[in-house]
């Protein structure tokens, strides 16, 4: 049986409700909660499917608890693994960044050997410009709480259910 | 790969860096205790929040190669780039021995002018076009090195940035534009300057230019952007901008008060992102120190401010009997014609031509002279007025060429290039056109502020040379008189002469001097046969020495410029018709004036009668007759009065012009009442 680690920082006000409900669309005990301010190279390594969050701040970074541990991940070894990745962001006050943090983590993952999956499509978001965006769709799943919390839950479900099909 | 990351950069560096980090955070944070015990530092721009990029940019400044304009918010890039925190205190305190001005700059203002890190203005970004002109003069001598200027992202939105960043642009030279993005210019967001988010974004479009992105609350990442950009700079000759990303964890200043636009979650995240706890989470994390290592060094960085702090609140404040000081340089002392007048027999040259063969004879002199100004450096033609005919061809393009139309450009770029070696003497056209000078007119009083701010170690040596007046029907913007808008400003020369040979001699004088000197040219006299005379090779004209162009008993006449010779002819009528014999006072200098001639003068006559072109009304001519007044009044046996051009523009068609500028007539008139008086 793969194992699934569902990765974020529990710490965080809006990432970490999404977090959670995201577990919850998977059932019960699907997915280990991993908080990301204590991860290490080892809780990495030691799943096959991966589900990593992030929000974006500061006009396109990623919040600080990622930044001081992607170092540690350098040289992480993710061949064969695959990871979807959740992000938030705010697509009226931050257009031109819109969830940047979903391709940062994209781009990081991507170069230690993993496959991202759990590819959304843009229809329904309005911004200027995504670092998450490649071949006209977004690297993981936008949500946006600011100005779309009322298509959370839908978008949730899914995502989820694609991951489902795209985790095996 | 990058050069510098949290695992691989040696422990040594670290810890230099974070000292440093520690030790600037420590002084920003005691700036205001000092305010609150009345001993100074009355303006404290806290940098927390832009650690990350102030750290790197004085870690990759190469003291002896690079050229620095930090902004008021600088406090760590100055530490960083070696100032002792004491150099630090010392401008907080304003005191005498403050190095950066004496205590006569404000506080948080720091530089160290013999490192070549500058002192700069408080109108923000103004430095950047002194960084442009600075870098042209090191690529023009081949010296190997950047320049760097500092501000916020708020104040790009001032248009002279735009000019200063095309111009480094178009002329390719290594300048970094290092803007600190914390999203405020004081309570105003960033949405209120510019669409884009990113400012730096607005300049995509120029070419030769490299913008780079940091995070300038992350130390490695702004480490590496600023690598980055020097060796681009260096490598290619050619700018960058380096926007960091940053916050302002503080007020803007002491008098703002962020509360009142910032709600409780604002502050608390940017509390959050405090660079300097990410840093020093990232030291213990990566076991780069241990928890009990970084503690000794915030200790050490503890009792060396509390050194450098009683020495600095003991050292002398500065004296108010110094307050002349360092006003303008000293000129050049005339040897030959000491007086600035000659008897020379000859031919007669223009005013033109002795302006062009003098500017030819200097510049074949001294090799680092310069000149550039608009339309100055055509082949065929050299300015609007041919002053610099055949100087691009003798001289070469590398120092005599073309400017943008970006008049505060061409001044605040002639005041940057004055910065790389005092040697250097740059003429300049300020303006095609004196009517035209007034968008440099910020760069005019920067140059006018500089050798007084910086107590005496910084002067732009600068001629700037304007085509001004009218009498040639052009109108409100070809006829404009400027110099009593300037004379107000200390730290100039300022020479408006009407006759050839001074013409020649003033310039001559000036281009010999340090310091900036004005050189107004009565543009209606270029080609005039009455103001052609004989010109001495080698002819001097001092400064504040005006000349009698005709002596007279009954009358004294001051005047300068177009004037001179309006009055002249009016008396020699008087003269002729035996009014009166008027004694004419040509001025040549108003800054500094020559109150000795003028005084002698009526001493002799008893009667003063002061002309020039531009506007009675607070025209130059007011300050003349004050001064007057207030010195002379019991030598005077009538009022003292005045004429000049009426308090209008002046009108295109020759109709109006007449009617507004002053002519013979009316001078002979009031020199008429005046004797008669
Ligand atoms: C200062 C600030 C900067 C932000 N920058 C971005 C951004 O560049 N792009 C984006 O999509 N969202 C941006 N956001 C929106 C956040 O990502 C969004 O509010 C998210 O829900 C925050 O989640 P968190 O509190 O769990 O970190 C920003 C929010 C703040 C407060
Ligand atoms: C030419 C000029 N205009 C206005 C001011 C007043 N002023 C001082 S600081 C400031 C805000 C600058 O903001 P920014 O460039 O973003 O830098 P920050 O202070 O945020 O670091 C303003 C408007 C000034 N000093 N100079």
């Amino acid at each position: 049986m793969k194992k699934t680690g569902l990765f974020y920082g529990v710490n965080t006000k809006k990432t970490a409700l999404i977090g959670k409900e995201i577990q919850e669309a998977f059932g019960e005990n699907k997915a280990d909660i991993v908080a990301v301010e204590e991860a290490g190279k080892k809780s990495f390594e030691q799943y096959d499917n991966l589900i990593i969050g992030a929000s974006t701040w500061f006009d396109g970074e990623l919040p600080t608890y990622w930044d001081e541990l992607l170092p540690e991940l350098e040289n992480l070894k993710m061949k064969g693994k695959k990871v979807a990745i959740f992000g938030l962001g705010d697509q009226e006050g931050y257009p031109e960044n819109f969830v940047d943090g979903i391709g940062l983590l994209a781009e990081f993952f991507e170069a230690s050997g993993a496959e991202i999956v759990g590819h959304t499509s843009i229809e329904g978001y309005t911004f200027e410009g995504s670092r998450a965006l490649r071949d006209g769709k977004f690297l993981g799943l936008a949500i946006d709480q600011e100005n779309q919390s009322d298509l959370t839950g839908s978008r949730i479900a899914a995502w989820v259910k694609q991951l489902k099909k795209e985790f095996n | 790969m990058k050069k510098y990351d949290i695992k691989t950069t040696d422990k040594e560096t670290l810890k230099k860096w974070f000292h440093l980090m520690t030790l600037g955070r420590a002084i920003d944070e005691k700036a205001p205790a000092y305010l609150l015990q009345s001993l100074g530092w009355s303006y404290h721009a806290p940098y927390a929040g832009h650690d990350g990029i102030q750290l790197a940019v004085g870690q990759v400044f190469e003291k002896g190669q690079d050229f620095m304009f930090p902004y008021y918010r600088d406090m760590l890039t100055v530490l960083s780039a070696g100032l002792t925190i004491e150099e630090i205190l010392l401008n907080g305190l304003s005191k005498a021995t403050d190095i950066s001005s004496g205590g006569r700059h404000m506080s948080n203002h720091f530089a160290k002018v013999n490192w070549h890190i500058e002192n700069v203005s408080s109108a923000v970004a103004s430095h950047d076009t002194h960084a442009v002109g600075v870098a042209r003069a090191m690529v023009y001598y081949k010296h190997k090195g950047v320049a760097i200027t500092l501000h916020g992202e708020s104040s790009t939105s001032e248009g002279y940035v735009y000019e200063a960043i095309n111009g480094a642009s178009n002329e390719k030279l290594p300048v970094i534009f290092v803007i600190q993005d914390n999203g405020y210019g004081i309570s105003v967001p960033k949405k209120d300057q510019t669409a884009n988010r990113k400012v730096a974004d607005n300049f995509v479009g120029m070419k030769n230019l490299r913008i780079i992105h940091c995070n300038g609350k992350d130390v490695f990442d702004s480490m590496n952007a600023m690598t980055e950009a020097r060796e681009y700079a260096i490598e290619t000759s050619n700018p960058v901008i380096v926007q960091a990303n940053c916050v302002r964890i503080g007020s803007h200043s002491n008098s703002d008060k962020h509360t009142l636009y910032r709600d409780e979650d604002e502050l608390s995240y940017v509390k959050a992102a405090d660079p300097l706890l990410k840093f020093r989470r990232m030291l213990l994390r990566y076991k780069r120190f241990s928890e009990k290592e970084l503690k000794e060094i915030e200790a050490e960085a503890k009792k060396e401010l509390s050194v450098a702090n009683r020495k600095a609140i003991s050292a002398p404040d500065p004296d108010p009997k110094t307050i002349h000081n360092f006003v303008i340089p000293e000129p050049y002392k005339p040897k030959v014609y000491v007086d600035g007048t000659h008897n020379k027999d000859g031919e007669k040259i223009n005013m033109v031509t002795a302006i062009n063969e003098t500017l030819k004879a200097e510049f074949r002199k001294n090799p680092d002279t310069f000149l550039f100004g608009q339309d100055v450096a055509n082949r065929d033609k050299g300015g609007v007025f041919n002053v610099s005919k055949g100087m691009q061809q003798e001289f070469g393009e590398n120092r005599v060429y073309n400017a943008p139309i970006a008049e505060d450009y061409i001044v605040g770029t002639a005041n940057g290039m004055s910065r790389f070696d005092p040697k250097i003497r740059v003429v300049i056209e300020g303006a095609e056109f004196a009517d035209y000078f007034w968008p440099a007119m910020n760069q005019y009083v920067e140059c006018t502020h500089d050798y007084w701010r910086s107590n005496g170690q910084f002067s732009p040596n600068i001629t700037l040379r304007l085509a001004s007046g009218g009498y040639i029907g052009g109108g409100l913007y070809h006829s404009q008189n400027i110099e009593g808008a300037l004379t107000t400003l200390p730290g100039a020369r300022i020479v408006y002469p009407s006759f050839a040979d001074d013409a020649a001699g003033l310039l001559r004088t000036s281009l010999r001097s340090e310091g900036l000197t004005v050189f107004m040219e009565p543009k209606a006299l270029y080609n005039a046969v009455e103001a052609s005379t004989v010109v001495p090779d080698d002819f001097e004209v001092p400064f504040g020495k005006a000349r009698i162009r005709r002596s007279g008993a009954d009358l004294t006449l001051v005047t300068y410029g177009n004037t001179t010779h309006l009055s002249l002819q009016a008396a020699e009528q008087l003269a002729k018709e035996g009014i009166g014999s008027v004694e004419v006072i040509d001025l040549r200098s108003l800054l500094p004036l020559d109150k000795g001639t003028i005084f002698e003068s009526i001493k002799k006559t008893s009667k003063v009668l002061i002309v020039h072109e531009d506007k009675v009304f607070s025209g130059f001519g007011a300050e003349v007759a004050a001064t007057i007044a207030d010195e002379m009044f019991r030598y005077l046996d009538a009022p003292i009065q005045r004429v000049g051009s009426t308090f209008t523009p002046v009108g295109f068609n020759p109709i109006l012009e007449r009617a507004i500028l002053p002519n013979a007539a009316l001078i002979y008139e009031a020199a008429k009442k005046q004797i008669q008086y």
